[in-house]
This record gives C-alpha cells, structure tokens and sequence, in this order.
C-alpha cells in the first residue's frame, strides 16, 4: 500500500480563506479607472418575435449615456455560446450539422429574454434609466413550446440552416440509421419474454450557480481585447473571442476570475460576446456588464428538457437483452450544443448494463425557450430518470431484488464504455452496492416496508450510473501545464484548468506536490490567465483531476527528471539511484547529497569564470512542460440509495436519508469528492421533487426567481451520507477518476424509486411533485 | 434624486456617507464604500448572498433595506470579521470543515452562523438547518456547512472556556 | 423589473407619528408606507412605481409589545416577526401565531417584517394574517380624526386591498386574551420549506372538556382574500372533534373556498387537502 504524502488527505483548500472573508474577487467586484456601464436590452414580452423597429434616439439622450448599440453598430461574426466546435475535427462538425447561430444583438427574437441592444453608460442606474426609453415594434410570430409543434411543415423556420426546425439528430455518416447503439433490436425485442416501456418528461431544469453572471471588457489604445470572466473554459473563450473579432489570439487576453459555481451554465460562453462588442464599441475604457438574478432563467442555457420513450426487452433469466429509446428534447432557441446532450443522453444508457441490443436515436427542435447548453451530468440525469424507473418496475415484474438485478447486469472491467470500443479499465460499482445497500439498511427496510397501510409510508429506492472522466474520446482532450523550478525551490504551476468550487485547484496541487516531492506550501498554482497558460479545453465532462490532474502529474514528472538529471552529473551517480526527501537528493552509494535549493540556485545564478569563460555546474531554469493529450477514458460508477416517507393524503414526500457510494478510484481529496457528492445530491434531487422552469402558452417564463424555481433548502435535504470506494484506477493520474458531475445522477433514479416503493406508483414526468403523486394515488385508488 | 447624509458605522469604522433615496444598503456597502465582500445574488432578498449583521448579530438583507433608514446603525460585514488577518473562529471552522467550494455564498453563510451561535452556543442540528433558510448555497447541498456550523460551535465555547 | 436598480422616488422618514400622519394627508394614494420594506422594496424591483415612499424607522412609539392576561397581546406597528417568535408568552397564548412566525419566511425577513405589514399586505398568503384571522383581533389606525379601530374580519376587503383609508397609519394590533378552553394551531403546505404557502390554514377552538363551544377557522390561497369558513366552523360548534366530525369537514369546506391553480400548486390539489388540513391542525391543537 503506497503511502503518499499528500494524495487522500483533505488538506486545507487553498483557495478558501480569500472566501471566507470575503476579499475573494468575483467579476462584480471588479472597479477599473473610467469604468462604464453596460446593459442588455431584452424582448421581455415575446417569445418569438422580428423586431420591425428599433428607435434609440431617446435613449441616446439620456443622461450618461455614452453609446447605445443596435444590431448592426456592433462587430463580430455570429457564434455559438457552445464551445464544442473546439473539441472536434472540422469535418466532424460538419457532419455532425453543428452551426453558429447566435448574434450579439438579433432582430428575429427567438425566445423571450433574447438580447435586441445594449446601452453604456456612466452608471448602472442612468444605464438602466436609458434602457426604458429604447422604442421598439414587435411583429409576433407563433410561439413553438414543442418539438412536436415546431417540426410542423408551416412552422416558422428559426435558422435556414435547420429546415424542419430539427436543430440535431444523430448523423447518419456516423450512426447507422441515425440511432447510436449495436444489435439488432427489433429482432431481439421480439424474441424477448417480457419488455417494459413507457414515455417519461424530464423538465427543464436550471443550474442556478450562486454568482449572477458577471463581466467586464476592454479594449485598449492598441487594439488589444481584454476580457474578464467567470468562465469554466478560459482558453475555449480566448479562441472564441478572437476568431469572432477577427484579432489574433496575441491580441486577445481573458482573465478568469474567481468562479462562484458552474455547473455547466458557464460551459463556453454567455455574455462573452456581448461585452466585448460594447468594450470595442468605448476604445480604452472599461465596460462592465452585471446580468440580474431574474435574466439567469431566460438569457442563459439550461438542461435539456423534453420527451423521453424507453422500451426494455427482458429474457426470463433477468438479461436485458434488448433497450430501443428515443429522446426528443426542445432545444430553445439557439443551437449552443445542439449535438452534445442529445448524442451523450444515450451513450450514458449504452454504457450501464450488458444490454444485448441497444438503439437510441437523440434529436433536438427549435422551440421559443431559452437554449438548452450543459448541466451536469450532460444527459445522464434524464437517462437516470427514465432507465431507472424502468429496471424498477421490471424486478418487480421478475420478482428481482433491484440491487442483485443490478450487481448482475451492469457493465464492468473490460466491457465496452459509453463509447464503444474504449472499455472500462476499472469498476468498482459492486462494491458500492453492497456498501451503500448496507449502509440504509436495504434488505431490511425492502422487506420491512412492503404492505404498510398508514398514512405515512416509507420506501427505499436504489439506483446506479457511470459517467465518464474527460470526454475521450468523443472530444478533443487536450491540456497544457507548465511547471517552473523557482530561484528558491518553490514551484510555479501554470496552468488554465478552472476551479468553480469543486476543489479542482486544490487537487492539482496536490499531484503536483506528490508528484514534484515538494510540500504544498512551495507551490503556487497559476491559474485563469490566458496569457501565461497553454491550451485547456475547460473544466467539463469530470476531466479536471482526470486530464488536467495528468497534466500535471506529467509535467511535474518532467521537471523531477531534470532535477534528478541534473543531480546525478552534480553527485557522480546514475538518476535511478537518487532518491529525494525533504527538498534534498541523496546518493546513497556515495554519502553526498544535494539541495533542490543548490540545483535552482546553480542553474539560475550561473556565471562564467572570468579566466576561461567556462561555466561552472550545470545553467539554464529548470522549466517542465506537458502538453497531455488523453488517450482513454476511467469512468466512475455509482449506487445511491434513498428512503423517503410520503404521505399518502397529502402526497408530501420527506427525504429521509441518502446514500450514495462513489467509485472514486482515489479520492485525491475525501472532502472534496464529498462535497461534489453532496451537492450533487441537492440538485439531483431538486430535479426529481422541485426544479422545473415553466412557461406560459405564449412562452412568457413564469418562474424566473427564487421565489418560484424552487431547490431543496437546508432544512429539507435528507441525511447525506457518502461513501468513497477506492479500486485505484490503472491510467487515472494516482488512480483518480472523476467525481465532478456524478453526485446529481443517480439519487435522481434512487428517490424516484423510494417513492414507487413507498407509494406503488410510478410518476413519469418529472419533478415529482405531490400534486402528481396525489393525482396518481387517487387514479390508481390508492389514496387515503 | 435628493440626497442625504447618513452616518454608518461598518465594521467598527464610523463613516459618513452621501446616499440617494433609492440607493439599497447593498449598493452603497459595494459601490460607496467600497466594500465588496457582501454580494448581490438575487436582489429580492431570497438567497442571502447580500446578508450583513446590525445591532450586533442580527442578519438583514441589504438588498432589501434602504441605505437612508440606517442612520447611526451599526454594520458588520464578512471583511470584519477577521482581526489583523486572523480568521474568526466562524471563518476557521469553515476552511476546516470544507464547508466552502466556490465561496460566493460564504460571506453570508459565515454571518448567518455568526448569528445562530449569538443565539444559541449549542444549536441542534434541526435549529441550525432551520435558521440556515434563507442563505442559499448551491455547491455543498449544505453538509459541510451544517458541519462548519457545528464547529464553529465547538472553537467558539472552547475559545470561551479559554478566557 | 430589475431587481438590481430600484426606480426613482421621494423618500419622507418623519420623526414623529404628528408628522407621519400629516405626509398621508397630504400625499394620500400618492404615498406608500414602509415599515420593514421587505414587502415594499420586492414589489418596486418588479413593477410597482410609488411617488412617494414614507419610512416608519425613526417614528417613535410603534414598538409596544405587551402582553396582558386580562387584556391580550398588544402590538406596535414596528414589532417584527421574529420578536413574537422570541417571545414566550406568544408561544404560550397564541400558539398558531407562533407556528406561523417560525416558518415565516427567513430569519433575515423575519428580523426586519412586520406583523402588521404582513397584514396590510393583504395577501390571501400570508401566514401570520391566517393566524390572526383565526385568533381574532383589531387593527388600530390613526389618522387625522384620531383612532379607529377595525376588526380584523373587515380589514381585507379584495385582493390586496385593505379597510386602510390613504390617510391613516395602522398603530396597534390588538389580540384578544386565551380563556382556559382556547386552543389553537396552524399548519401551512409548501413545495419546498421556505417558502410561500399553497395553502395554509389556522384554527382557534374554544373547548369545554371535549366539547368545541366556538370556532374560528382561517384558510389561505384558496381565494382571493384570506376566508373564515362559517360552515367548517357550524359543523364543529356543540359538538365532540371526533374523527367522523373532522373527516366531514372535507367536503363541508369544498364550498367555503375557490383555489385556482396558480404557480404554486393546482385548484385540484387545494380541494383535495383543504379538509385534511382542517383536520390535522385541530388534532394537533387539542393535543397540546
């Protein structure tokens, strides 16, 4: 058993006491000399509108304000909000259908909330003042709140480039009959004993990261774009901004500031675009943009709601010999990433049980809602929702214990993953359901809770998921890190990787002291500067610690070599000999040591001798690099386990208790990869019980605040208990995979289940509110 | 807009500053005096990303609050409450406890709990999930904060048994 | 709406209630009172607009909180929720006001609200208004003529609309004192726990052994006012709170109340467990 000096401890984070006392800088917090003030104009009253006419002749004259910018007064190439265009091959892309369809100020509003002008000014008041005079003429267009309406032949058509308002469905080049998946599923389904299968809703659900987007913009007296911005994606936006702008990257600087939670709202960009457009409209002065709380819901991308079929064909020994689904998701208005979720939301069920054929056609329309982009979990959520489900009611048909169905079924070590052809190099997902199923007290409660005839009644529920760690190999994954051996001995990491608050920073220290031989305290992380980092592709897909940690681990390995290199000429002994404690390499054979300290200092502050100009020890800074292309994937599994009591008049549910055991493969940080578990939990759960955006029959958003979208509180969240297992990973770095996104998938499938087990019913659209379960239970004559 | 000038004393600083009627307690903690550690999340007064202490340990929200009807009261943001750079016990739990991911709900959380313990130095974990509403937090699904608080209970009555 | 930049108003903050009072003469509808703001400040970064804006905060003399045996509760205009939640007397005499306060909002709201606010808010929501519709009470307005006082069964008189006339200030509120059979509760159903109700609802009982002799009941969001229900209230008077008498409340209270569905819950819903409410609250009173 390796003892590490660092990895598997919750070392204190190094980026929580600017939080804790609040000196942390957000981009709100940022004040620059002569800095202006820049808002958005939206058409609040529409959903789908063209802008007939637009008069900012009033609102020019306002006091304080300096320009005002319609449509054309701003420059930049459309683009998509998405970044997903840097992370395939162009002809992929092509074939894929992905397009760039958003502009900064547009004259055909394609959901409510969609940006028409902006004014700078002074202040944020005299902004907000100008902003109400801005004269505009709709011409209503019909409003589309779904697939099914949209694809109509007389629809409206959102783009030229998406005929039929069908945004994405799975290429035909790539997919065979547009489906992802092997087998022969009709020939299996029929031969099947028994299927189960129904249509599920799974709602549009938002992240609701606790910082209000935020940025500020400028450009300076030499042409030079400098942006600041709470983005998951730094150097994706770099590239971004400048092929929009026509600037080279040179000409380009973005600044990440402190990132107060992403979750995927922040997966590419969101007022990137917008703010720059107005800096380069104010050459030399800042403009900083703050969106409202109440734009988040309808100016900014959600998860991927909408239909959801599943039919599962089962032989009588309990094989799933055969999945056939169809997703049909309402896109919003805008593309962003139109080919992502759609694709994933069926590789994620691909790659859970040994099905012996499966097919899964993903598509996506055009509908007059703000676009749907990443949420975590990316497709896993809905799948867990609907697959879930499914399995349950299918035991209960087979007379099967779900947690023995499951430790049967589900695909393990050397299957095929997600995608096929890259196989699991490790699962530890029996494990975790034996001891998340230990842990509630599964078989008792099973057995205890079947027949209650009281009012309040208790069930438990399981479910299980995979995900993935980093998105080999259906993205690019790709991440540059530099490590700098400082005069002194301490250690520079340079590097773009984002932390939003999952801990990534902090792991990234972490191997790169582990791997280095350094303490933590000798290391610096640089982060978030476009300028000093290479090429990331962003913190997304759990790949952070996964990728970004192998970076790391790789450039650090690097720059040990040369340390070690350079030692052996100093002590006269062969590098593999060596060996380092406390900053200090040993020659055991010879009894002569030397400091990390001297070989810095020596390389460093080298001079000639002034006699014979001849250097003396070895010069030069030691500087390490990598630049780690992925070249497979380690996805993490997970069993989760709730217990719930409903009331049974009123349909209430009460969380009682939940558990959710991680295959981690190494915690690199327990109480990070606790913390991703147990938030995790509170959003899967709110997407089970809460969490829906709603919209009126003419597309008008009708819970754009807190006070109506509603998540789990303090007080109602059950308790939370996680269980790390580690079955060290062959290829993640120190073992790791990935434990970013997983937490919200599987108690979603676990509460879900707890309340069928409890109530006997089963509610197919989600959130499962007690209006449902009531409505349920009284159809069913179930109720009290 | 009139103007008027008003008396705060935040963090322990007297400050006279010049407010217009409409200007939240928020805008001037942030954009007046410069204080930017009390945040804007929501500006209905759901989250709590705005709460600042008055009267000692009583948690408002300052986005709900105008500036003008807090002449002469006393303010305590998250920035006051660490001393010459030490944390407050509050804080320390929190870095301890990883009771902090992204950090933008934690100025109001750690005053939150400030405000819990002033009531009551040994709080249940129901009181404290109950008096915990109204600070939202969307990373932690609130277990290390319900630990943090819980600590900050401990290093807070082992600080006093100390004096 | 913004939610970030408030609009432009004219801000009075009198020092004395003289002064206060003189404002609304002159101001009328033009002028909107604010106690603790919470209510105020929320509707002006939606779409409300006042002229004129008049801060109670320096007005001295609204802070009376006293409690009297023979006399009840007394309440200034200034007392906030969480001072009848800190009050033991309160959570003792008056337990559906208390249960309302505890989950009423948030702590930080419930330092700065006001009870009466919450009243002249009018809201067919509000917890502490359902709570004192069943308890009974009296609102204290001044105004120009001096004091009036209406009783709390004729202060709301449509969606948020209240008796109030543009010149008064409601002073006081005014609760009556518990005799030895008083009992009572309140009980509230919500999507998440902090939160506004989808429903709520409010007994008081006054009982002679196991017989209720009166009954006030209260319900919200089932109308566009909070209601009394005199037909839930007829069935239980004179009569043993067995199961049979609390189980026919369930239909019995179907035609006291009108929900509709809204963005907190269905007209479907309420009906179906209006009545299951009633029944808890009373259960849950008499056990005390």
């Amino acid at each position: 058993m390796t003892a590490f000096t660092t990895i598997g401890k919750s070392v204190p984070k190094i980026d929580v006491k600017e939080k804790a006392t609040g000196h942390a800088l957000y981009a709100a917090d940022l004040k620059m000399p002569g800095m202006l003030f820049g808002k958005i104009v939206r058409c609040l009253q529409h959903a789908h509108a063209k802008v007939v006419r637009l008069d900012l002749s009033v609102a020019a004259k306002m006091p304080g304000v300096i320009k005002v910018l319609g449509p054309d007064d701003v420059k930049g190439h459309p683009y998509n909000t998405g970044v997903l265009d840097l992370m395939v091959p162009e002809h992929v892309g092509q074939m894929l259908g992905d397009i760039e369809d958003q502009v900064v100020f547009t004259r055909h509003v394609k959901h409510q909330g969609d940006a028409i002008c902006g004014i700078i000014a002074r202040s944020e008041e005299q902004a907000e003042r100008a902003a109400e005079k801005v004269i505009v003429d709709y011409e209503p267009l019909p409003v589309y709140l779904t697939a099914e309406q949209s694809m109509q032949p007389d629809a409206v058509q959102f783009t030229p480039l998406k005929p039929g308002n069908r945004a994405f469905q799975l290429p035909g080049e790539m997919f065979p009959n547009n489906a992802y998946g092997w087998g022969d599923v009709d020939d299996a389904m029929a031969k099947a004993d028994f299927f189960v299968e129904d249509t599920f809703y799974v709602p549009k659900q938002k992240q609701c990261q606790m910082e209000p987007h935020a940025y500020v913009a400028k450009v300076d007296d030499g042409g030079r774009l400098h942006c600041w911005t709470s983005t998951q994606m730094p150097k994706c936006v770099h590239i971004k901004l400048a092929r929009m702008f026509d600037l080279p990257m040179s000409k380009v600087t973005v600044t990440q500031t402190v990132v107060g939670g992403g979750f995927g709202a922040r997966l590419g960009m969101i007022g990137e675009p917008i703010v720059a457009a107005m800096a380069m409209a104010v050459p030399g002065r800042p403009v900083k943009l703050q969106y409202s709380r109440e734009e988040d819901w309808i100016a900014s991308e959600s998860r991927h709601p909408g239909k959801y079929w599943m039919k599962i064909g089962f032989a009588k020994t309990g094989e799933p010999v055969a999945v056939d689904a169809l997703f049909r998701s309402y896109k919003g208005g805008y593309y962003t990433q139109g080919s992502g979720v759609a694709f994933t939301t069926g590789s994620w069920l691909g790659g859970m049980y040994k099905w012996g054929a499966c097919r899964y056609l993903g598509e996506t329309y055009y509908t007059n809602h703000a676009p749907c982009g990443a949420y975590r979990g990316y497709g896993n959520p809905q799948t867990n929702f609907v697959m879930e489900q499914l399995i349950e009611r299918a035991c209960g048909k087979m007379g099967a214990d779900p947690v023995e169905w499951r430790k049967k079924w589900h695909k393990t070590v050397g299957d095929d993953g997600w995608c096929p052809g890259v196989t699991y190099p490790s699962c530890a997902l029996d494990e975790c359901l034996d001891r998340g199923a230990a842990a509630i007290g599964w078989s008792e409660k099973r057995k205890k809770f079947a027949g209650q005839t009281g009012i309040k009644r208790r069930g438990v529920g399981v479910s299980v998921m995979t995900h993935t760690s980093g998105a080999f190999p259906m993205l690019l994954e790709h991440t540059t890190a530099t490590v700098r051996i400082n005069e002194d001995a301490s250690a520079e990491v340079m590097l773009a990787c984002s932390d939003m608050g999952q801990g990534a920073h902090t792991a990234l220290q972490q191997i790169a002291a582990e791997t280095l031989g350094f303490p933590m305290a000798d290391i610096h992380l640089k982060t978030g500067d476009s300028e000093s980092s290479g090429f990331d592709i962003g913190a997304h897909a759990s790949r952070t610690v996964y990728v970004g940690g192998a970076a790391v681990k790789s450039a650090c390995e690097n720059a040990r070599k040369e340390l070690f290199d350079r030692a052996a000429q100093y002590l006269d002994c062969p590098a593999d000999q060596l060996t380092m404690r406390d900053k200090v390499i040993h020659a055991q054979a010879t009894n002569r040591s030397i400091s990390v300290a001297e070989i810095s200092a020596r390389g460093v502050f080298n001079y000639p001798d002034p006699a014979t100009g001849e250097r003396s020890g070895i010069p030069g800074q030691i500087q390490a690099y990598s630049s780690h292309l992925a070249t497979h994937n380690s996805p993490p599994f997970a069993a989760c386990f709730a217990e719930v009591e409903v009331d049974m008049e009123t349909g209430e549910v009460k969380l009682i208790e939940l558990v959710n055991a991680h295959d981690v493969g190494r915690a690199i940080h327990p109480a990070s990869v606790e913390g991703n578990l147990e938030g995790g939990a509170q959003q899967g759960m709110g997407f089970a019980l809460t969490e829906e955006i709603y919209y009126d029959d003419k597309g008008l958003c009708q819970n754009n605040s807190f006070t109506d979208y509603k998540m789990l509180g303090p007080s109602d969240m059950p308790k939370l208990t996680s269980i790390l297992v580690e079955d060290p990973d062959p290829i993640g770095p120190y073992g790791a995979k990935s434990a970013g996104e997983a937490g919200i998938v599987a108690p979603i499938g676990a509460v879900a289940n707890a309340i069928y087990h409890a109530t006997g019913v089963q509610i197919l659209d989600a959130p499962i509110t007690p209006e449902k379960i009531l409505k349920a239970l009284k159809a069913n004559g179930l109720s009290m | 807009m009139k103007k008027r000038d008003i008396t705060l004393t935040v963090n322990g600083e007297v400050m006279e500053v010049t407010v217009a009627a409409n200007q939240t307690l928020l805008e001037v903690l942030r954009e007046t005096i410069e204080l930017t550690d009390t945040k804007y999340g929501c500006g209905t007064g759901e989250c709590g990303a705005c709460t600042v202490l008055v009267d000692g340990s009583k948690p408002i929200l300052s986005c709900l609050t105008l500036a003008a009807t807090m002449n002469g009261k006393s303010i305590t943001t998250a920035a006051g409450l660490a001393k010459d750079g030490e944390l407050h016990p509050v804080q320390q739990a929190f870095v301890e406890e990883a009771g902090i991911q992204c950090g933008f709900c934690t100025p109001g959380m750690v005053l939150k709990t400030v405000s819990i313990l002033a009531e009551n130095p040994h709080p249940s974990e129901d009181e404290i999930r109950h008096k915990l509403e109204g600070n939202i937090c969307r990373c932690t699904g609130y277990a290390k904060i319900v630990k943090s608080v819980q600590r900050a209970a401990d290093l807070m009555s082992a600080g006093k048994a100390a004096e | 709406m913004s939610s970030r930049v408030l609009p432009d108003f004219e801000l009075f903050i009198p020092t004395s209630l003289a002064e206060c009072l003189d404002i609304l003469a002159r101001q009328g509808d033009k002028a909107t009172v604010m106690a603790g703001g919470t209510d105020i400040l929320v509707m002006m970064k939606a779409s409300f607009r006042p002229d004129i804006v008049v801060s109670l905060v320096e007005v001295p003399g609204l802070d009376a909180f006293e409690w009297d045996a023979a006399k009840g509760l007394r309440l200034g205009a200034a007392v906030t929720v969480s001072q009848l939640l800190a009050s033991a007397e309160v959570r003792r005499h008056y337990p559906a006001l208390w249960q309302a306060a505890e989950n009423f909002a948030t702590p930080q709201i419930r330092n700065r609200a006001t009870v009466i606010g919450n009243l002249l808010r009018a809201s067919p929501a509000g917890d502490c208004s359902c709570a004192i519709l069943a308890l009974g009470g009296t609102v204290v307005f001044a105004g120009p003529a001096g004091r009036r006082e209406v009783d709390i069964d004729k202060l709301w008189l449509a969606y948020n609309v209240t008796a109030r006339k543009p010149d008064e200030l409601a002073v006081e509120l005014r609760l009556p004192p518990p005799g030895a059979g008083t009992r009572s509760g309140f009980h509230r159903l919500t999507r998440v726990n902090e939160d506004l109700a989808k429903l709520n609802a409010a007994v008081r009982l006054e009982m002679d052994g196991t017989i209720c002799k009166s009954a006030r009941m209260a319900m919200g969001c089932v109308g566009p006012t909070m209601l009394r229900l005199p037909k839930c209230e007829a069935a239980v008077t004179g009569k043993t709170l067995d199961e049979t008498v609390l189980k026919s409340l369930q239909d019995i209270v179907q035609s006291e109340i009108s929900p509709i569905d809204d963005k907190r819950s269905t007209a479907e819903y309420r009906r179906s467990v209006a009545g299951v409410v009633l029944k808890r609250i009373i259960r849950h009173a008499l056990e005390a």
